[in-house]
């Protein structure tokens, strides 16, 4: 994976657990320009071993002098977001991989929708400059806890106008989505990120309004699952990796230093996708990549965020 | 023809099935295309909103429309040229929200205009539904004077406004809804093979 060495060049408290970071290129120059809803994937070291998460860029998509990103502490978190919040400074030096786009609006849509979730704001910012400089229509649906979990609220006013509307769910309660996509013009596209139950709400109501899944866009950042630890063999590496509970598939064979393909290492792109040669127990899927038919034949595993009950398995890596 | 080879242009039909999570559910039909509206409503008679549109440029073709009507009390607004109907249906989808599902039946020189204007609404094509009835006859877009013939039946065709002959392949553009033609004889001038009805 080709890296981008970073500094931290600011680090600023934006809302409840919610920190924003700025990042410039080491050597001074400007960073690879990126589109809107593009994320990085930032490498940590953390007592020892590398960390990988993976954070939207949130633009201007006309900067590329600095990267902009923000985390949120997660109160169950495997480390990665604890330590950004508590040991990433100015100064820090980061390692990043090249901005990959996953979740980049339709251009051929007539309106787009926005819905976000908490720290699932993030992609947006940077889609919202996009939006903004090609002049189509959209509104943004920004959602959140109370007042105090209400990041880049100003920001969004600046940005959108009387686009951006805004749910403090203590206030005004639950945004409502059926009401929101019952009557949205034709040509109209939905995006949503937030936590699982919202974007799998949302995609669910969705389906049921009859609106077609290709107009229906989503991004989750997922955490890899925890569990049971077991031993993975390599067939082409020859080698064996054993994966504890606490780390991934992908974390534990990187560490052993095995050169393990990924992309969005949240289980949505496919690019991970390993053959399972042989399982002496069953898999555990936690991605939103496969298909159904592809779980029953149970022969491939995206190991950024799935794992397995057995104690032994093969894969053609 | 070679065997086991195709043009990943060429559209591949299927036949009309309700989606049945729509919201509204929006038809558009043409002649014998009127027997693919009827086979839908004896699938079932849908819970949602219809709206339908029937293109009969003669009375033949109205008979459909009339069991339909019949059978299930919906209005059907008939038209008598594709441009009115074609006009009919944009005033139409000025009131269609997200949720509404498209089906189109008939000859391609309906399914490919219909889908166009839909396109021109924002609706995506691979959500418009889409039945081939009656006559196979293609619209062929002549390369060269980059013109349209419409129910071509015959490969080798002449085209109506620069006289080439033209061969018809089998490569689509959604574009403009038709095959391209391209002249026959381009490399051995006046060598043109005997015309054959491949789109009866
Ligand atoms: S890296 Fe994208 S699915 Fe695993």
């Amino acid at each position: 994976m080709s890296a981008l060495k970073v500094k931290v060049t600011a680090v600023e408290e934006v809302a409840e657990h919610i920190k924003h970071f700025s990042l410039a290129a080491l050597d001074g120059k400007p960073l690879p320009y990126f589109s809107g809803g593009s994320h990085v994937v930032v490498s940590m070291d953390i007592n020892g071993r590398t960390h990988r998460n993976a954070y939207s860029l949130m633009g201007p998509t006309s900067d590329n002098s600095q990267y902009q990103i923000a985390v949120r502490k997660q109160e169950k978190s495997r480390g990665g977001s604890v330590f950004m919040h508590e040991n990433v400074t100015p100064g820090t030096e980061l390692e990043i991989s090249m901005p990959t786009n996953l979740f980049a609006i339709h251009r051929l849509a007539k309106k787009h929708i926005l819905v976000a979730g908490g720290i699932g704001i993030t992609p947006f910012l940077s889609q919202i400059t996009d939006l903004n400089r090609i002049g189509h229509d959209y509104e943004l649906h920004y959602a959140y806890r109370s007042a105090e979990h209400a990041a880049f609220r100003e920001q969004i006013e600046a940005l959108c106008g009387d686009k951006a509307f805004f749910y403090p769910e203590n206030e005004t309660g639950r945004l409502n989505i059926t009401e929101l996509l019952s009557k949205q013009p034709l040509g109209s596209h939905v995006y949503v990120c937030g936590p699982d139950p919202m974007v799998n709400g949302l995609e669910l109501i969705a389906k049921q309004l009859g609106w077609p899944s290709t107009a229906v866009h989503s991004e989750k950042f997922l955490a890899p699952a925890s569990g049971e630890p077991f031993t993975v063999s390599l067939l082409q590496s020859n080698t064996e990796v054993v994966i504890p509970g606490d780390l991934s598939m992908l974390e534990a064979m990187e560490e052993a230093g095995v050169d393990a393909p990924f992309l969005c290492r949240g289980g949505a792109c496919g690019r991970c996708e390993v053959e399972v040669v042989e399982c002496d127990g069953e898999l555990v899927h936690h991605d939103d990549y496969l298909s159904d038919a592809e779980r029953v034949a149970a022969n491939k595993i995206l190991p950024c965020v799935s794992r397995a009950n057995c104690s032994r398995m093969v894969i053609n890596l | 023809m070679e065997r086991g080879y195709s043009i990943k242009t060429k559209p591949i039909y299927g036949t009309l099935v309700w989606q049945e999570n729509a919201t509204h559910h929006f038809l558009v039909v043409a002649g014998e295309g009127g027997k693919a509206l009827l086979k839908l409503f004896q699938q079932m008679v849908p819970k949602q909103a219809t709206t339908i549109f029937y293109l009969a440029e003669d009375d033949a073709s109205k008979k459909y429309a009339d069991t339909v009507q019949k059978m299930t009390g919906e209005t059907i607004t008939i038209c008598d040229s594709l441009e009115s109907l074609l006009d009919s249906v944009k005033t139409a989808l000025e009131n269609c929200y997200m949720g509404t599902q498209f089906y189109v039946a008939g000859e391609e020189g309906l399914i490919w205009p219909v889908a166009k204007t839909l396109s021109e609404f924002g609706v995506d094509d691979r959500n418009v539904f889409k039945e081939q009835t009656g006559s196979l006859a293609r619209r062929v877009f002549c390369v060269h004077c980059e013109t349209i013939n419409e129910n071509v039946h015959h490969d080798i065709h002449q085209c109506g406004t620069c006289g080439l002959n033209l061969i018809v392949r089998d490569h689509f553009s959604r574009h403009w809804g038709a095959y391209m033609g391209f002249m026959v004889d381009g490399e051995t001038p006046g060598e043109i093979p005997a015309a054959q009805e491949v789109y009866p």
